[in-house]
């Protein structure tokens, strides 16, 4: 599919390599805003605000990077800067902190109506900010380890390590004690 | 519940444990995994627990979908920014042009300047020259530029050669010209 893209691409064909990009990375982009921004209006927002950006860049796109890794880049950055923007009175030392991203994105959390489900989606915001993100898009991406890579921006093995990380954690505080059983 | 309890599984196995429930170990290390986990408690309860987080995460995360019309707003934004993006243009485009033609009629003046005065100064010079060799009888014309209305004469002369010479550099291109787009 992206050969196709950076065909037109090569050819200064931007506008119908951008037809192509929009299908081939919409939901990818969306879920990995979502992952970031925990709600689903946001995260369209910043899905739209980053093919804005994809398609005011594209001419400029050298191909150094591949496409998807380009694309996901700005949409992270398009989060980050959503997240900057609805906390711009947080005083942390680093506005990218844990705390800074609980409290960011802690309004955007509506409650589950299950109250086992309700349990562990709470437990899960309590996980480190790039574990939380990690465990997010792995289950909105069937499980793939590296459609997480690549979205993140993060090599493979350190994925498997956020995950494995966050879900020993997750087991820990809401399994205790059918481990302890053991 | 939030104090962790959990025991954990054997160090050596704990993350071939999950590779094991993925499905991404070799035949060989999945039938040595199975068989340490069949005679170990620890390890067993580890992965039973594990197998039950894997599955309340993939069923409680949500799975928000994009919108129906998510390309259709794209669309309709895209073709504002061109349309803003368009005036830009524009306006860059007459600024652009407005500067180069007070660059030009800088350039142009001074051109025109300097080769209307040498042309004013030569051709005087030898007009009257010449004027005094080959023509005795114009004596008392010439004398005008001798006598006391000498100034007048010569400042009659200079306009009528400079606006001369005006004229012929307007029609080489010489001056320089407004160019007015639409």
């Amino acid at each position: 599919m992206d050969g196709g893209i950076e065909q037109h691409l090569a050819a200064g064909r931007h506008a119908r390599a951008f037809d192509l990009v929009v299908p081939a990375y919409q939901v990818r982009v969306f879920r990995l805003a979502y992952s970031i921004l925990k709600d689903r209006a946001a995260a369209e927002d910043a899905a739209q605000e980053t093919f804005v950006r994809v398609w005011k860049a594209l001419p400029g796109f050298d191909g150094r990077a591949a496409l998807g890794t380009w694309i996901y880049a700005i949409t992270r950055n398009t989060c980050l800067m959503e997240l900057r923007r609805r906390r711009p009175t947080v005083s942390f030392d680093d506005p990218d902190s844990d705390e800074a991203y609980r409290a960011a994105t802690s309004i955007a959390t509506a409650p589950a109506e299950d109250p086992e489900r309700d349990n562990l989606l709470r437990l899960v915001d309590t996980l480190p900010r790039t574990q939380q993100q990690a465990v997010r898009l792995f289950y909105l991406e069937d499980r793939s380890y590296e459609a997480v890579a690549e979205q993140l921006g993060m090599p493979l093995g350190t994925v498997k390590n956020l995950l494995h990380r966050a879900r020993k954690r997750l087991m820990e505080l809401a399994r205790p004690a059918e481990v302890k059983a053991a | 519940m939030n104090t962790p309890t959990h025991a954990g599984p054997c160090a050596d196995y704990e993350h071939e444990i999950v590779e094991l429930a993925e499905g991404s170990l070799s035949p060989e290390r999945a039938r040595a995994i199975r068989v340490h986990v069949e005679s170990c408690a620890r390890c067993r309860a580890w992965q039973s627990a594990f197998a039950a987080l894997d599955a309340e995460l993939g069923e409680a995360l949500p799975r928000p979908a994009l919108s129906a019309d998510f390309a259709a707003r794209l669309k309709s934004r895209l073709a504002v920014v061109t349309r803003t993006n368009g005036r830009a243009d524009l306006r860059a485009s007459a600024d652009d042009e407005y500067r180069q033609t007070l660059d030009a009629l800088r350039r142009g003046t001074k051109f025109s300047a300097i080769v209307g005065a040498m042309t004013v100064v030569g051709i005087c010079t030898a007009g009257l020259l010449l004027a005094r060799g080959v023509a005795p009888e114009l004596a008392p014309l010439l004398a005008a530029f001798a006598g006391p209305e000498r100034a007048t004469a010569f400042v009659t002369l200079g306009s009528i050669v400079a606006l001369g010479t005006l004229a012929w550099s307007a029609t080489r291109g010489i001056l320089p010209t407004l160019r007015l787009r639409a």
